[in-house]
């Protein structure tokens, strides 16, 4: 979970990436716009862990009409252009949606945010849950042309889990030990039993690339990499444009259908609504909210919202004394017209908050919350320490016009209660700085869980010491909530694990530590000429599948 | 006037050092961390403390700017945080886009002003010279990224006569890509030129050489162009002058608009996640730029009017 702010098409600058790092471009958050529509379609939730040995073809994409036809350039334009193509170091958009079409993993997370074994034909986990074994798929070759061994998985995971400075590092703390077992199946022996360890092994962190980097230097590897992807690096400019050739040897029959994808660097929103409607591109990631409705109405464009793993949410600082009491979050929780919020701040390209997980994510339960209701408000309130009200700082960063708008909302419905907000707004590198630093009262901020299984978006918010954030930097500590997180860690029965997480939901809509304001969607446009795009609720989408007709 | 460029010169060591000096105290007295901002969210203490060792960004202000004027007498401009390649290649590869841009825009300047501001002269107070300066007022009110836009929907979606933006691959590509920018920029810069010249022009017109002229026999478009606007022209060429480098820095606004990834677009970036090197250098660039302008302006000053002696 990132606190990374969202779209905003007035800010000129770029802005910083999602889930963690920061960088030249858009929150990988930005991304994850979702849809209010695409949330029924998930509600069958992801395949998870424990499904013995499977073959089932993969399908990471949406159907397509009519008959797929072979050839063609896509013209993509994006809002940050990657820096590097390393799986292990990334996390923002650019590299990771660049990388992920030339490295894969063993399990991927499709469109409708269920596992599917990719590289991996199958797994088994051991009864006591801290085996895993997985079959790899036969026949899969690097695009060099060399085969896939358990070897070259052995390396890869192992990388990624113990690169220091790895973004995502923490996903694979669990593997205490991975070994080949012959050429064609890998062993994890985990140092606990770890019910989301397929989300995690399915993150792009834990791609696949040759064992030793095929003899050469890192960096030597990753300035012309070789994967076992669809598509192949052809010319890469640092931070701009980047285009991408069919692999030869993918192992997918007659994919991809694209001779090539050129990823355009365009970080204005205007310039990429712009250049998809005059046809420089054929498709463009994170179509601002403002333009939606328009966009809807144009019939030489198609614009889906795809659900996302995102939250927007109103945090609180628990070490300012009157958010400490769980009577002032409550007042303030009732006293919020949340879906007017949110439907004026997203132009209601977003479902309104309820529960702090997003609806498209697994385990997502609606649970009751503490909706508008001012009476009730000034009743909690009165019984705080606080009942005549009291003055707080509001952080938000100044680029995220969304989040702006959003405080200045909360700013007018808490007046009544007698609270007085003043906004404090800083550029987003310094509004970083000072919510890490735990200089804030209360501040607006994006979550993104970036795998499918919910533990790491739970932990991250609810673990105050385990969770590696306090909290999302709250020092919310409910240690009901905490135990009920680890207990789901180690839960393998689905319906066990479904009624932990609805649980530790209900919980934290009662103790309000946050309240969540609105899921925003991933937004994408593309030519009536695109066929087959769909994008998962991380915010991936895969181009195997994908035609020009 | 070579020993007068080669002083001149000298005298931009102190200007670029100075506003060097000033670029570098400004970035470490933001808030904001470099280190964080290529770590992330999931950094532990230890990772960003690791990572500031790495950059030298622990050590004393004092000790960092030692270290970064040391690598600047060298040329060294140093290596981008966030890119982590040398921020020379950055530049080098961002200068051309606007560098091209700012000529572009120079050239439609001089193309739409001298017309309109002799045209405007030439009938003053009549209706062309009313609908010259109603056309100076509207471009100097309109803001630029806005002008921008409806140039780019009216002749790049709708008519398809120029890209939406971006810089192309061919050079005919760059040179189509720059048309709707370089318009955009003279635009807002042309209406100062316009209403300076044509004031110029009419003072000339009063003046006794001119009235010779015409006693001489001369035709009026003769004497407009020759006697006038040669004339005329000098203080309107300090003016293009001094446009020129306040242009470079309005071309970050119109990078953007147009998807250019120049020198602009490049410090917008870094300033957003605290590239500090790539902010450094970039201001250098412009500071040398600017002085560079200044002084050809003078010495296009000199050429233009032989009573100016440049010592």
């Amino acid at each position: 979970m990132a606190g990374q702010p969202g779209t905003d098409e007035s800010r000129p600058a770029a802005r910083p990436p999602g889930f963690g790092r920061r960088g030249p471009g858009l929150t990988r958050r930005d991304l994850l716009w979702r849809s209010a529509a695409g949330a029924g379609l998930l509600a069958a939730g992801p395949v998870l862990a424990a499904c013995g040995s499977g073959s089932a073809t993969p399908s990471a994409s949406a159907s397509t009409a009519g008959t797929p036809k072979r050839g063609g350039t896509l013209n993509f334009g994006r809002q940050t252009g990657p820096t590097q193509l390393d799986p292990a170091n990334s996390i923002v958009e650019g590299d990771v949606y660049t990388l992920d079409k030339i490295f894969e993993p063993l399990y991927i997370t499709n469109p409708a945010g269920q596992l599917v074994p990719w590289l991996a034909q199958g797994h088994t986990v051991s009864t006591d849950g801290k085996t895993w074994t997985f079959a790899l798929r036969p026949g899969v070759k690097f695009s060099d042309g060399k085969p896939v061994t358990a070897d070259d998985v052995v390396f890869s995971i192992q990388r990624a889990g113990s690169d220091p400075n790895g973004p995502l590092n923490f996903l694979d703390f669990a593997i205490s030990s991975l070994k080949a077992d012959g050429t064609s199946s890998v062993v994890a022996t985990l140092s606990q039993p770890w019910a989301p360890f397929l989300s995690d092994i399915s993150v792009f962190a834990n791609a696949i690339l040759p064992k030793d980097f095929g003899g050469q230097s890192a960096s030597a590897f990753f300035a012309s990499p070789v994967g076992t992807g669809p598509f192949t690096l052809q010319s890469f400019v640092k931070g701009g444009n980047v285009s991408l050739v069919r692999n030869p040897h993918y192992w997918q029959a007659g994919k991809p259908y694209l001779d090539a994808v050129d990823f355009v660097y365009i970080s204005d929103d205007n310039q990429r609504v712009l250049q998809l409607k005059s046809g420089q591109v054929q498709v463009i990631s994170t179509v601002p909210p403002t333009q939606v409705s328009a966009l809807k109405a144009d019939s030489s464009v198609v614009l889906e919202e795809f659900p996302s793993w995102a939250v927007d949410l109103l945090f609180f600082n628990e070490k300012v004394p009157q958010f400490a009491d769980r009577n002032v979050r409550r007042a303030i929780n009732y006293a919020l017209n949340v879906p007017a919020i949110s439907q004026a701040t997203t132009y209601g390209t977003a479902k309104p908050g309820g529960s702090f997980f997003p609806p498209s994510l697994q385990y997502y339960q609606d649970v009751p919350t503490l909706s508008y209701n001012l009476s009730a408000a000034k009743a909690e309130l009165a019984k705080s320490k606080y009942p005549h009200g009291f003055s707080f700082s509001l952080l938000v960063s100044s680029g995220n016009s969304q989040y702006v708008a959003a405080a200045t909302i909360i700013q007018q419905q808490l007046k009544p209660l007698g609270i007085t907000v003043t906004l404090n707004e800083l550029d987003d590198a310094a509004f970083h700085t000072a919510f890490e630093a735990f200089n804030y009262q209360a501040m607006i901020n994006g979550a993104t869980n970036d795998i499918s299984d919910p533990d790491e978006m739970a932990s991250f918010q609810v673990d105050v010491k385990g969770g590696g954030s306090h909290s999302f930097w709250t020092y919310y500590d409910n240690p009901s909530a905490i135990d009920l997180v680890h207990q789901a860690e180690t839960e393998f029965d689905d319906a066990k694990r479904a009624a932990l997480y609805g649980q530790i939901q209900a919980i934290v809509a009662q103790d309000a530590p946050y309240i969540a304001l609105d899921y925003p969607p991933n937004i994408y446009a593309w030519s009536p000429q695109l066929h087959g795009f769909a994008v998962n609720p991380g915010g991936a989408y895969r181009l195997e599948d994908v035609w020009l007709g | 006037m070579l020993r007068y460029a080669a002083r001149r010169l000298a005298a931009a060591v102190p200007v670029v050092l100075g506003v060097a000096v000033v670029t570098f105290l400004l970035l470490r007295l933001i808030p904001g961390d470099p280190a964080r901002a290529v770590l992330g969210i999931h950094a532990s203490p230890q990772q960003v403390a690791q990572l500031r060792r790495q950059l030298g960004l622990d050590e004393p202000i004092y000790q960092q700017l030692w270290s970064f004027l040391v690598g600047l007498a060298h040329g060294n401009t140093g290596t981008s945080i966030y890119y982590k390649v040398p921020v020379s290649s950055l530049i080098w590869a961002a200068l051309p886009v606007t560098a091209s841009l700012v000529a572009v825009s120079a050239v439609f300047c001089v193309v739409i002003t001298v017309p309109l501001a002799t045209l405007a002269a030439a009938r003053q107070d009549r209706p062309a010279d009313h609908a010259v300066r109603v056309f100076s007022l509207v471009g100097l009110g309109m803001p630029s990224f806005f002008f921008g836009i409806i140039l780019i929907i009216v002749f790049a979606v709708d008519l398809h006569w120029f890209s939406v933006g971006g810089w192309g691959t061919t050079f005919a590509e760059h040179l189509r890509s720059l048309v709707l920018p370089g318009l955009t920029a003279a635009i807002a810069i042309a209406p100062v030129l316009i209403r300076s010249l044509r004031v110029g022009m009419l003072e000339v017109i009063e003046s006794d050489f001119v009235a010779a002229a015409r006693a001489k026999g001369l035709r009026g478009p003769r004497v407009l162009l020759a006697h006038v606007a040669r004339n005329a022209l000098i203080p309107t060429v300090t003016l293009l002058g001094i446009s020129i480098a306040y242009l470079i820095g309005s071309t970050v606004v119109i990078e953007r608009v147009f998807d250019l990834n120049g020198l602009g677009n490049l410090m917008l970036n870094a300033i957003g996640v605290r590239d500090f090197p790539v902010v450094q250098g970039v201001t250098i660039v412009y500071a040398i730029a600017v002085v560079l302008i200044n002084l050809l302006t003078d010495l296009t000053a000199a050429q233009l009017d032989p009573r100016v002696r440049l010592r």
